[in-house]
């Protein structure tokens, strides 16, 4: 986490080149799915019958569906594996398991606005919200796969399960899909979008940073430690832009 | 010397007929010869019997105003009978009366001579029966004291009439293969036909009273062919819906076999569609015997031949009547769902057996029925999906459907698995199941997808406002803090 400045005021870096790309291939898979999906879930609509011909018809789409689970299925693994490495072998910091601050947070701010308190909860790198929003599209995803690889292979798992297993995973399948995008489509395109906080859209995931103002008002007990971490070197820069202005004022 | 004389007599009134009706066709006060008033004191009474050898009697009588009004009216009688003369009256035996008539005939064609005759095609193939020992009798057709010409002459009632005064009479015709085919019309299955107000010539076009032209046909087949043509002058609809259908194209490409209007729907005892729907089956059967025997023990079959049920489909329903198409085709496969929703989706009909309508919807909304839209629609377009998807016939058969009701669940699991496999082909033995066998899924068929949907369908809404109350809070509040 690196701190910078900027004509405008301080940025801060928040995500890692790696994280960017894993979020720019899961839109993409996303995207995909969710075409092709819903418009096999509602076959019926005029929209979806359009759709499904101008793809070159329903086995075709299907195809489609499935090349793209491939790849949430590969960036999903990679994710998974990714951050179990780097917690459990490179003792990373577990920013992302639930804990008892994350209910006090939620209760805060639900009293927050409804005005008995004065201010937010403080909230460390992702807040409660956050947090709901990455274990609910995480356990939905892993169930999207499962049941999409029943559906893919059904003769395959009947051969050790039971028939009923397939309808049941179609109807998983399909009811978790819309619990999903709704996720998606409400919550997080406001919060990244539409709040009135980030207003017209929050950058962060796309350019990495993200402003020192946002920071300590999102992210407060993060920044705090971001800072008291690199105290000294950002003492040291300040320092060192300070005497390189003044060289320049000297020559003048 | 004497057979001059006997030319003669008969010239020299035709020659004077012949100038009097150059004069005036209208001189209607014909006097008749003096021998035939001879004649005609005894003839012209009713009550003389000639009697064959073999019993047939023949009336002798000789009805004076018809007389009168034939073409022959200024000959003496023994310018035909020329055996008899006012002052010879020869007793005669003939073995019977067709023996009477043909030797009578002969008497005709002593002025009617073959060059004549023969430039008429009827004659001329009646002459050629002759050489082949089947002599013709003139009187049979032109009558014999009231004989008229055919020309603007003796006046019918109908066209009809007076095609029926030959084809009313046994009459064939043969074709060059050898075949023979029968000419002659029963007046009463014409009369009780559809077409009974008809005339012959709204069919048989180029024929009426005054042209009869003489066709040749390789075999009878091809006449029927040709025949059928007619037909399309006036149900020109169904002709084209013809056109369109496989016997139209198996036909067209030199299977002769191939029926036409005439052979399902009869020539002249043609008759409107039939209410008895078994009847319809019986044409089908004259050429797909195979599938006729395997339809009559379906449980269709079964309830229209043992029941008289006129609800369940016969071929037609299926098949349609005249745009009859190669149902081997996946285009034809993919209507299928619809044909059988034709009736399994009509409740009306369902209810009286007790049979579910749901069974079409189920099917629909299912990954075979969404399938099989979207391939129907893909149809219309440029992507033509090449593989079959699964339609009702699959799993219940085509012409042999039985009943599912009576059987052990487990037999019939056992069955489907065979069907799955058709397309799934390592479905395991439980494959079946994975189906939810045309019912919307309740507790009792299928009770986990039942508390599936059920969980969902009150968490979905749960979900969105608390996620919507959430986001109009975040809101109301950021709005007072400002």
């Amino acid at each position: 986490m690196k701190e910078k400045e900027t004509g405008m005021g301080e940025r801060i870096r928040r995500f890692s080149t790696s994280l960017i790309v894993e979020h720019w291939v899961h839109v993409f898979a996303f995207v995909v799915l969710v075409v092709t999906g819903i418009s096999q879930k509602f076959f019926s609509l005029d929209l979806s019958r359009w759709l499904i011909l101008k793809l070159g018809g329903i086995d075709n789409v299907r195809l489609i569906h499935r090349c793209a689970g491939i790849v949430f299925m590969v960036a999903a693994s990679v994710h998974i594996v990714g951050a179990s490495v780097g917690i459990v072998l490179k003792k990373r910091q577990p920013s992302m398991v639930i804990t008892k601050n994350d209910l006090t947070d939620a209760v805060r701010d639900l009293r927050y606005y409804l005005g008995a308190e004065n201010s937010p909860a403080l909230c460390d790198r992702y807040t409660y919200k956050q947090k709901f929003e990455y274990w609910g599209i995480l356990t939905g995803g892993l169930l999207m796969i499962a049941t999409g690889l029943v559906l893919w292979f059904p003769t395959f798992v009947v051969g050790f399960l039971p028939g009923q297993v397939i309808p049941v995973a179609k109807a998983l399948h399909s009811n978790e899909a819309l619990v999903i995008i709704l996720l998606i489509a409400v919550w997080h395109i406001y919060n990244s979008i539409f709040s009135p906080e980030v207003f017209p859209l929050d950058t962060s995931i796309f350019t990495g940073y993200i402003s020192r103002e946002r920071m300590s008002r999102e992210h407060p007990l993060e920044l705090m430690r971001i800072e008291n971490r690199t105290q000294d070197e950002a003492g040291r820069k300040r320092r060192r832009k300070a005497r390189k202005l003044e060289t320049e004022e000297m020559s003048r | 010397m004497q057979k001059i004389r006997r030319i003669l007599v008969v010239l020299i009134p035709l020659l004077l007929a012949g100038a009097a009706l150059t004069d005036g066709a209208d001189a209607k006060d014909i006097v008749l010869s003096d021998e035939a008033g001879t004649c005609l004191g005894c003839h012209g009474k009713q009550g003389i019997v000639k009697t064959f050898e073999n019993g047939e009697l023949l009336s002798a009588y000789v009805s004076p105003e018809k007389f009168a009004a034939s073409v022959h009216n200024f000959l003496p009688c023994s310018g035909c009978h020329s055996d008899f003369s006012s002052d010879n009256h020869p007793s005669r035996r003939f073995r019977s009366k067709k023996q009477y008539q043909i030797k009578t005939s002969r008497e005709c064609r002593r002025c009617h001579g073959d060059q004549q005759l023969k430039e008429n095609p009827i004659h001329a193939g009646l002459l050629r029966a002759e050489g082949e020992g089947k002599p013709a009798v003139c009187t049979e057709c032109h009558g014999a004291h009231s004989v008229s010409p055919i020309k603007g002459g003796k006046v019918f009632a109908s066209e009809t009439q007076y095609c029926l005064g030959c084809h009313g009479h046994p009459l064939s015709m043969a074709f060059r293969n050898g075949e023979q085919l029968s000419l002659s019309v029963d007046k009463k299955l014409l009369d009780t036909s559809v077409h009974g107000k008809l005339s012959c010539s709204d069919c048989h076009y180029g024929f009426s009273s005054e042209e009869h032209p003489q066709r040749i046909f390789k075999s009878g087949r091809e006449y029927t062919l040709a025949s059928s043509e007619s037909c399309r002058r006036c149900h020109f609809d169904k002709y084209s819906k013809t056109i369109e259908s496989i016997h139209y194209t198996v036909l067209s490409k030199g299977n002769l076999k191939a029926p036409v209007c005439t052979d399902c729907h009869g020539a002249h005892s043609i008759s409107g569609g039939s209410r008895e729907r078994s009847l319809t089956t019986k044409r089908c059967q004259r050429c797909h015997p195979a599938i006729y025997d395997v339809y009559a023990r379906s449980i269709h079959g079964k309830a229209l031949f043992d029941e008289k049920n006129q609800d369940v489909p016969v071929c037609i329903d299926c098949h349609k009547a005249h745009d009859i198409l190669n149902p081997h085709t996946l285009d034809y496969r993919e209507r299928i769902p619809t044909m059988c929703s034709n009736c399994h989706a009509n409740k009306a009909i369902m209810g009286k057996y007790g049979l579910s309508t749901d069974v079409v919807k189920t099917y629909l909304s299912d990954f075979h029925g969404v399938t099989l839209g979207f391939y129907r629609k893909q149809r219309e377009s440029l992507d033509k999906p090449a593989r079959p998807i699964a339609v009702c016939t699959d799993c219940h058969g085509t012409h042999n459907i039985t009943s599912t009701r009576g059987t052990d669940a487990a037999v019939l699991k056992a069955n489907l698995v065979q069907r799955c496999q058709q397309c799934h082909k390592d479905a395991p033995r439980d494959f079946p199941n994975t189906w939810l066998s045309h019912y919307e899924p309740n507790m009792k068929s299928a009770p986990l997808v039942f508390l599936v949907n059920l969980l969902y369908k009150i968490f979905i809404p749960v979900l969105v406002v608390g996620l919507f109350l959430q986001i109009l809070l975040h809101i109301w509040r950021y709005a007072v803090d400002r």
